[in-house]
């Protein structure tokens, strides 16, 4: 090689070697730098975006009891089971596991060898909320199957579970498959219910299996406040059980009510019939209805017919619908007349029938009028013309007054949800737009439309010495561990009318139940005091009614408010007396017997007179039998024992007078059981006959003074399995003409 | 141009005096990091798919120690005994790229004729080529280097004999190219044109050549960019993929965003050796092509930068050895081998940071494949056999 050649080769080589490093190498280091040091946080991030698997820990829903601390709603553990289908090796094995799955999960195979098959995806749920057993099955056909644990999974999961089914069912709600409360109490409290969900960050690799790494971090669940209702389980079964055989016997769309605490406020009951089964909210639950669904032949139109029926039957009416109270809301009309001194219980009026404003004619529902009658006597009377004129003196301006203070132009503020709200103008005259005609048509509960709840809490005001108190139905609130975080204060709204006013009121509503349109709400034993209602549908085509019957008990003083609403009854009688007032002494009757309110018989009931059982568990069996005899019991001994172990009624139980008592020598438990007889038809003597031989005890409701009256119900129905010794209630209804014409009055 | 040292080396079948120690240092550091790297960025794929971290390592490392072997005989032979191979060479790469066409290619592979098995061991007919290229060219313009830097007629014809020889060379590169192009093989094709086309700028064609052939590869990249439908089919969606980042990230651009996002968490000191996350089944094939994405992730961007130093010493050192070569052979074969192999590690890490689009290249000393890396070793010893001649500081 030339010096030349030399150099010229050294410099292309130069060149060369200078072009590689800084072109070649140069876009390497600038790639390096792009991506990892200028754009090396956002790729780092997507980097621990698809390396951590980032799952939600669902918090544990707080479980809801009823003031005796039973389980109304609870959440269980269940499992999810899902198929990663980018892992499934080949379309045998998707197949064999299909057929496996399907058949575990009883889900259909066609759908799940589907998901099987689908190549592009990761993770499809297969079933959730499924049982220990069936996680169990699938934990097997994974250990069986070689290769079947890398496509099939097993997830956490909860499910809810309601362990009384259909019990207070509107009132407590449901969740979605989701775990969010859907209506209810469950939808109410969702938030609280639910509590805060954790979080289980963990690093996976490409094929979703967890890694070892240092990011693994886990967020606790904290789970969900579990709630103590003022739902008592004892009388919300009265109620539940009323209601829904009233709205069999009476051919009734709905029957609703609410049994509320006089002097807090709180809920004890409530009831919206028919109900459903919390366990299976999507299925019609009434027969009448689904036979009704059943018929319809266009799909569309079922499926349309069917969710409102759905819809229909998870509403919680006494908060969520409105109607026109009538007659019953003649007490608050009377309340603020007699505070303002613009009438008293004595004054003497006239009722001739009809009464003009304007030139409006309203009648009384007696058309041929109630003559000459005091104030008093035009409540039990349930008299329209009397009622427009004490509003007329009350003028628009007091009247509106009352009206709100009374909170019907406010929602109650019960928590629950989907209160109705009343809207002023709208759903009742407000003072400048009540002329002469809507203060009549107000004046006797008509023109206006408000909840049951409002009405309830307005005719508790009278029994509660005139204080308004803001109901309630969530008692305490508790953490996990049991610890009481919140306990609800009984709140007092407002004083509406003295208390005074309201026992004058009182006395008068009393009076209604002794000799008036109320009759049929008499409970032996304790003095009830009430008003009934019956009111016209104002949606509807044809003559639909609305019976009910709000009051409360004992009225010296007073425990319990009760509303009792009968929508639109078929069989006949359609006015609250007869449709509502039985069904709230049925309730009114059990309730105050469950609290252990001491009765007070007046003269002439002694017949059905209650006492206490006394106690004779540990007496020897003979000593025991004269004990009961000798007071009026009559005594059944199971066994040969000597001593008495056990008995039924336990000691304390009212029960009638000459009530059977059964004593057990030889078991510890009562647990003796009979079939229930018929005791419908019956006179009051022929029922309680009829209980004794069976070993039962009877409890007399309504105005069974009649000679000729026969029972037509019974709280236990026949051929129902119960213990014996216990107490069943036979429900009276007065028959006599007078009761024909009631407290109905329309405008012409 | 002789000179004692020199006088004595040339007795016979074996180099004698020292070797150049720098460019040994380098390369087993290479030699090194690569295995220690691939064994890291392997141990979980190799661990998922065959239950055995140390699968893709034992092998490498078996091929790593028959490597440095042959690479200690190689350094010890007179690289001027592989003058006589050099046509055998050249006949036999063509040979195999013919023969890798008519192989049914392994499955999965369908679209790749790249590879020939023999037994249990597969080799690419490619990285023949190349070393066959670099020989062959370095060997030929030796012997007529006279001829390609004067203007002296060919055979007494009217044309210059460096025009005979251009079009001579410039045909055999277009052969194998057009060999390697069949395989599917774009980055191969166009990293043995390069290596060619480099050659004959060393060898001292006339530069304007060679600017006309940047003008004309300017012009190409442009068009290809423009019309990617102009490409076989498999190369299409990866021009597509690389000038829209968002092209299908599941499928074509999967790899290449995992790479980006395994650079970014390395970060500027890396999440240290062993600690990669993106090797965990993210990146595909992590000890392959895209393991340069993991050494970022692991070591970071210092880690990384301190590799590519090492590949740019090399470059720098083989160079060097080249320039100062006893004669053109041996300087031509040093620089093309270590050209051939700084280029694929440029071409590689452009790659895996998406400066470039996504080819089919592996990174020399770092990625899994025995009989490359045993080939690339085998070269390496041949630039030590001529360091020994070169006028570098001896040891």
């Amino acid at each position: 090689m030339s010096r030349k050649e030399k150099k010229k080769l050294r410099d292309r080589a130069l060149l060369a070697m200078v072009l590689t490093l800084v072109l070649g190498f140069g876009t390497g280091v600038f790639g390096m730098i792009n991506v990892g040091l200028i754009h090396g946080e956002e790729n780092r991030r997507k980097a621990e975006s698809e390396q951590l698997s980032d799952t939600v820990v669902a918090a544990r829903r707080g479980t809801i009891y009823d003031s005796n601390m039973n389980i109304l709603a609870q959440s269980t553990d269940a499992w999810k089971i899902y198929v990663n289908p980018s892992e499934v090796p080949d379309e045998a094995a998707a197949k064999k596991a299909a057929m496996n799955l399907s058949n575990i999960l009883d889900t259909d195979y066609d759908d799940t060898l589907e998901a099987c098959l689908n190549k592009d995806r990761r993770y499809i749920v297969l079933k959730s909320k499924v049982d220990f057993a069936t996680k169990e099955k699938i934990e097997k056909l994974r250990k069986d199957n070689k290769g079947f644990n890398r496509f099939i999974g097993i997830e956490d999961d909860v499910t809810r579970f309601y362990p009384f089914d259909n019990f207070a069912s509107t009132v407590i709600g449901f969740t979605g498959s989701d775990d969010k409360g859907m209506s209810g109490l469950e939808s109410a409290y969702n938030t609280k219910l639910t509590g805060l969900s954790g979080r289980n960050i963990t690093a996976q690799n490409a094929k979703q299996r967890e890694i070892a790494s240092d990011f693994s971090t886990y967020y606790a669940a904290q789970e969900g406040v579990s709630l103590q209702l003022t739902i008592d389980n004892a009388i919300q079964y009265y109620l539940d059980s009323a209601l829904s055989s009233a709205i069999e016997t009476q051919d009734a769309t709905y029957g609703y009510g609410i049994v509320m605490d006089v002097k807090t406020g709180a809920i004890l009951a409530m009831s919206s019939q028919p109900d459903y089964d919390l366990n299976d909210p999507y299925a019609v639950s009434d027969e009448k209805t689904k036979e009704g669904l059943d018929k319809i032949t266009d799909d569309e139109e079922r499926a349309k017919a069917t969710t409102d029926a759905l819809f229909a039957q998870w509403r919680n009416r006494t908060v969520t619908d409105t109607y026109e109270p009538g007659s019953v809301f003649k007490c608050v009309t009377a309340a603020a007349g007699i505070e303002e001194g613009v009438v008293t219980p004595d004054e003497m009026f006239v009722c001739g029938g009809s009464y003009k404003v304007k030139d409006i004619t309203y009648h009384c529902s007696n058309r041929r009028g109630h003559g000459s009658e005091d104030f008093t006597t035009s409540l039990m009377n349930s008299c329209n013309p009397i009622y427009i004129q004490v509003a007329q003196r009350l003028g628009s301006e007091k009247f509106s007054q009352y009206f709100e203070a009374f909170g019907l132009g406010e929602t109650t503020g019960v928590d629950l949800a989907a209160e109705a709200a009343p809207k002023p103008g709208v759903t009742y005259y407000t003072a400048d737009r009540m002329g002469p005609v809507e203060l009549a048509s107000s004046s006797f509960g008509q023109s206006f439309q408000i909840t049951p709840i409002q009405i309830c809490t307005a005719i508790n005001t009278i029994a509660n010495d005139g204080k308004l108190v803001q109901p309630y139905i969530v008692a305490k609130e508790m953490d996990s561990e049991g610890n009481v975080v919140r306990v609800t204060k009984p709140t007092v709204r407002r004083q509406v009318v003295s208390k005074k006013t309201a026992d004058t009121v009182t006395q008068m509503m009393v009076e209604v139940v002794r000799g008036g349109t109320a009759k049929n709400a008499t409970v032996a034993g304790y003095k009830v005091a009430g008003k009934t209602g019956t009111s016209e549908k104002l949606t509807t085509k044809q003559e639909d009614y609305i019976g009910s019957f709000c009051g409360f008990a004992p009225a010296d003083d007073p425990e319990i408010s009760v509303i009792i609403i009968i929508d639109d009854p078929k069989s006949g009688s359609y006015t609250g007396g007869k449709t509502a007032a039985p069904v709230a002494a049925e309730v009114i009757g059990n309730t105050l017997r469950y609290l252990n309110i001491e009765p007070e018989y007046e003269e002439g009931e002694n017949a059905g007179q209650d006492v206490r059982t006394p106690s004779v568990t540990g007496l020897e069996t003979a000593a025991a039998s004269e004990t009961l005899s000798s007071s009026g019991f009559t005594v059944k001994v199971i066994g040969e024992g000597k001593k008495v172990k056990a008995q039924a009624p336990e000691a304390g139980k009212l029960i009638p007078q000459n009530g059977v008592v059964v004593l057990y020598t030889e078991s510890e438990e009562p647990n003796e059981t009979v079939e229930m007889p018929n005791l419908i038809g019956m006179s009051v003597s022929q029922a309680r006959y009829a209980a004794k031989a069976a070993g039962l005890n009877v409890q007399i409701v309504g105005t069974a003074s009649d000679a000729s009256g026969a029972s037509y119900g019974q709280s236990i129905s026949k051929g129902t399995k119960v213990a014996l010794g216990s107490t069943v209630t036979v429900s009276y209804m007065t028959t006599s003409t007078e009761m024909e014409i009631e407290d109905t009055g329309n405008a012409d | 141009m002789a000179n004692r040292q020199a006088k004595g080396k040339r007795n016979g079948f074996l180099a004698r005096g020292g070797f150049d120690l720098p460019f040994f240092i380098i390369v087993i550091t290479l030699i090194t990091l690569g295995l220690i790297m691939m064994f890291s960025a392997s141990s979980s794929y190799s661990y998922y798919y065959f239950n055995d971290s140390l699968y893709y390592f034992k092998r490498q490392a078996a091929f790593a120690a028959i490597g440095l072997v042959v690479m200690a005989l190689v350094s010890r032979v007179d690289y001027h005994v592989l003058k006589r191979f050099a046509v055998p060479v050249l006949v036999v790469s063509f040979a195999l790229l013919v023969a890798v066409l008519l192989v049914p290619p392994p499955p999965g592979f369908e679209e790749f004729h790249r590879w020939i098995s023999l037994g249990p061991l597969t080799f690419q007919p490619s990285e023949v080529a190349k070393f066959a290229i670099i020989l062959y060219f370095a060997w030929h313009m030796d012997r007529h280097f006279k001829e390609i830097n004067s203007k002296a007629l060919y055979r007494e014809s009217r044309f210059q004999a460096k025009s005979a020889y251009m079009a001579w060379y410039l045909l055999i590169l277009a052969v194998t190219c057009a060999l390697v192009y069949k395989e599917n093989h774009v980055s191969g094709t166009l990293l043995i044109f390069a290596i060619g086309v480099m050659l004959m700028y060393l060898a001292g064609f006339n530069y304007k050549w060679f600017l006309l052939a940047i003008v004309a590869g300017v012009i190409l990249v442009i068009v290809v960019v423009n019309n990617p439908s102009i490409l076989p089919e498999h190369a299409q969606p990866r021009i597509l993929s690389w000038i829209d980042k968002s092209y299908d990230p599941l499928g074509v651009r999967w790899q290449t965003n995992q790479a980006v996002y395994a650079i970014g968490s390395g970060g500027f000191f890396g999440v240290g050796l062993g600690n990669s996350k993106m090797k965990q089944l993210y990146v595909s094939e992590p000890q392959n092509d895209f393991i340069f994405s993991i050494i970022c992730e692991e070591l970071g961007f210092i880690g990384a930068l301190f590799i590519v130093i090492l590949f740019g010493l090399l470059v720098w050192r083989g160079f060097l050895i080249g320039i100062q070569a006893k004669d053109k052979f041996g300087s031509l074969l040093a620089m093309g081998i270590v050209f051939q192999v700084g280029l694929q590690a440029a071409l590689n890490i452009g790659v895996v940071t998406d400066v470039l689009p996504n080819t089919g290249i592996s990174l020399p000393f770092f990625s899994y494949g025995g009989t490359s890396l045993l080939m690339l070793i085998f070269e390496m010893g041949v630039v030590i056999s001529v360091s020994r001649t070169s006028k570098l500081k001896k040891i």
